[in-house]
């Protein structure tokens, strides 16, 4: 078994230093957790809320997509746990003193994340799905609003996270080691190369789709409390 | 004339020198890089400054040394992009021999335990090798041996545990995914090498010189295929239905 060479010294385990960053990031989590179930938005005017599609129970299944995500994983153990802070000497936060086991006790759980992938992928044709009902909410018309556009680009931005996803990359042709032993490789390459292509921006990616999901979270509870931030684009008979 | 202040950490533990820093100036000309101005401290203000490089074109790797904090090559670094104060000092990681110049031999004990490149045992030849195999191992091949990503590294650097480091999951990964070559080197990367002490903060990543995706091409890759093996459920019953070892 390998161990960190620091035997003898005593450190406070991980999660008990005194983190004022990780406890309040523990208590925006419950918050909002606590927000999106006890006030969940029913289908508004066609609308259907991101967070509540298909159904209210896959708040924790896509949570715990982005929790193991590799590029939040990065920026949790950055900014939450400080392992380390920046990579400079001066401002890392890191010190020999502490603690530090990496993935290998509990965030050993985050190798587990192809699993919510697979979920994830299962939950994306409901948001476009979502997107077409929000054009025929209204039997008889076709009706393109503001509030479509915004149920289709949010839907783009989590299909591109979820595609550019590391674990998605492995599994899709990372894995293959020969790409000169197959017989016709033309479109396994090129769809690794693509998709290769979109991981680099897989942390952008990932957090704009979430800034994104939230506002349009926040723009539906916004029509429901009666602000006109809606327009129609097109409305036509069919 | 233009100068720049250079404070540089000087020691030398074997005659029992401990740290302590010199103050020099120097004056700054077009287009110099930190390395000039230790070459201009060395030969005109204290020729005792022990100071490691060699082709002063990023290519080698010697002049590693951490400038204002930063891991960085002392040759591939401008003078001017880092103001007119800089300090220098040697990678933290590594134990000191004199100044500026550390002692780097760990990582080539390291380096002996990765298998080495084994061909398959059916290959035919000529191998026609696809340009996308050339074009993933390629990347991991320019790298110059420089150890800047080994001394950014936490798990290293405070941490001081076994894991094997970025730079030898970029030559397993080389390895790895070189189509010609037989053997699954993540095996020894989950067991011996401690890959799950890296917690993919990139560090590594952003003070590669050569711009390897350390982290994106080569730890990820490696911790995915420890997944494969250890921690999905499917891959492991393969594993067993094949009855393999890893
Ligand atoms: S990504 Fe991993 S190997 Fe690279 S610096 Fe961070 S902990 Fe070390
Ligand atoms: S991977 Fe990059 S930083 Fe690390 S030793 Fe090689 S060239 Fe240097
Ligand atoms: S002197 Fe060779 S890399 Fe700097």
């Amino acid at each position: 078994m390998m161990s960190s060479k620091k035997e003898g010294r005593f450190s406070v385990p991980e999660l008990l230093e005194f983190n004022w960053r990780m406890w309040s990031f523990v208590l925006l989590l419950l918050l909002a957790g606590a927000v999106l179930f006890l006030n969940p938005v029913n289908p508004y005017h066609g609308y259907v809320d991101p967070f509540y599609s298909p159904t209210v129970f896959v708040i924790p299944i896509v949570a715990l997509f982005r929790v193991t995500c590799y590029a939040y994983r990065k920026d949790y153990y950055r900014h939450v746990f400080k392992h380390p802070l920046a990579c400079r000497a001066d401002i890392r936060g890191e010190k020999d003193n502490r603690a530090y086991s990496g993935e290998r006790t509990l965030f050993a759980l985050n190798n587990f994340h192809r699993y919510f992938l697979y979920a994830g992928i299962l939950i994306l044709p409901f948001f476009y799905w979502d997107f077409y009902k929000s054009l025929i909410w209204q039997t008889g018309y076709f009706d393109l609003r503001l509030g479509s556009l915004l149920l289709l680009f949010n839907a783009i931005l989590l299909t591109l996270w979820t595609v550019s996803c590391h674990a998605f990359r492995h599994l899709t042709g990372g894995r293959t080691d020969c790409y000169s032993c197959k017989a016709a490789p033309q479109f396994r390459k090129k769809f690794y190369l693509g998709q290769s292509f979109l991981n680099k921006f897989h942390e952008n990616l990932a957090f704009i789709s979430l800034v994104v999901v939230i506002g349009v979270d926040i723009y539906i509870r916004a029509l429901m409390a009666g602000m006109p931030l809606d327009f129609t684009f097109i409305k036509v008979l069919l | 004339m233009q100068t720049v202040k250079l404070k540089i950490q000087r020691s030398e533990p074997s005659s029992g020198k401990k740290v302590s820093y010199d103050e020099f100036e120097v004056p700054v000309e077009e287009g110099m890089v930190v390395l000039d101005a230790v070459h201009y401290v060395e030969n005109n203000l204290d020729p005792s400054l022990a100071v490691r490089w060699n082709c002063k074109a990023a290519r080698c790797g010697s002049c590693a040394a951490e400038l204002n904090g930063m891991p960085k090559l002392m040759c591939k670094t401008r003078v001017d992009t880092l103001g007119d104060h800089i300090t220098i000092e040697p990678m933290k990681a590594f134990p000191v021999v004199k100044d500026l110049v550390t002692d780097v031999s760990h990582n080539y004990e390291v380096a002996k335990k990765i298998p080495p490149f084994t061909p398959k045992p059916e290959m035919k030849s000529p191998f026609l090798i696809n340009q996308i195999d050339i074009t993933r191992s390629k990347e991991f091949r320019t790298c110059i041996e420089c150890f800047l990503c080994q001394d950014v590294c936490h798990v290293i650097r405070e941490h001081h545990s076994d894991y094997f480091g970025p730079k030898h999951v970029v030559k397993i990964a080389s390895l790895d995914l070189h189509p010609a070559d037989c053997i699954d080197r993540s095996e020894l990367l989950y067991h011996e090498g401690g890959l799950g002490f890296c917690d993919i903060t990139k560090c590594c990543q952003a003070v590669c010189p050569e711009d390897i995706r350390i982290t994106d091409n080569a730890i990820i890759p490696e911790k995915e295929r420890i997944v494969d093996h250890v921690y999905d459920p499917i891959g492991r019953l393969i594993r067993v239905v094949k009855g393999r070892k890893w």
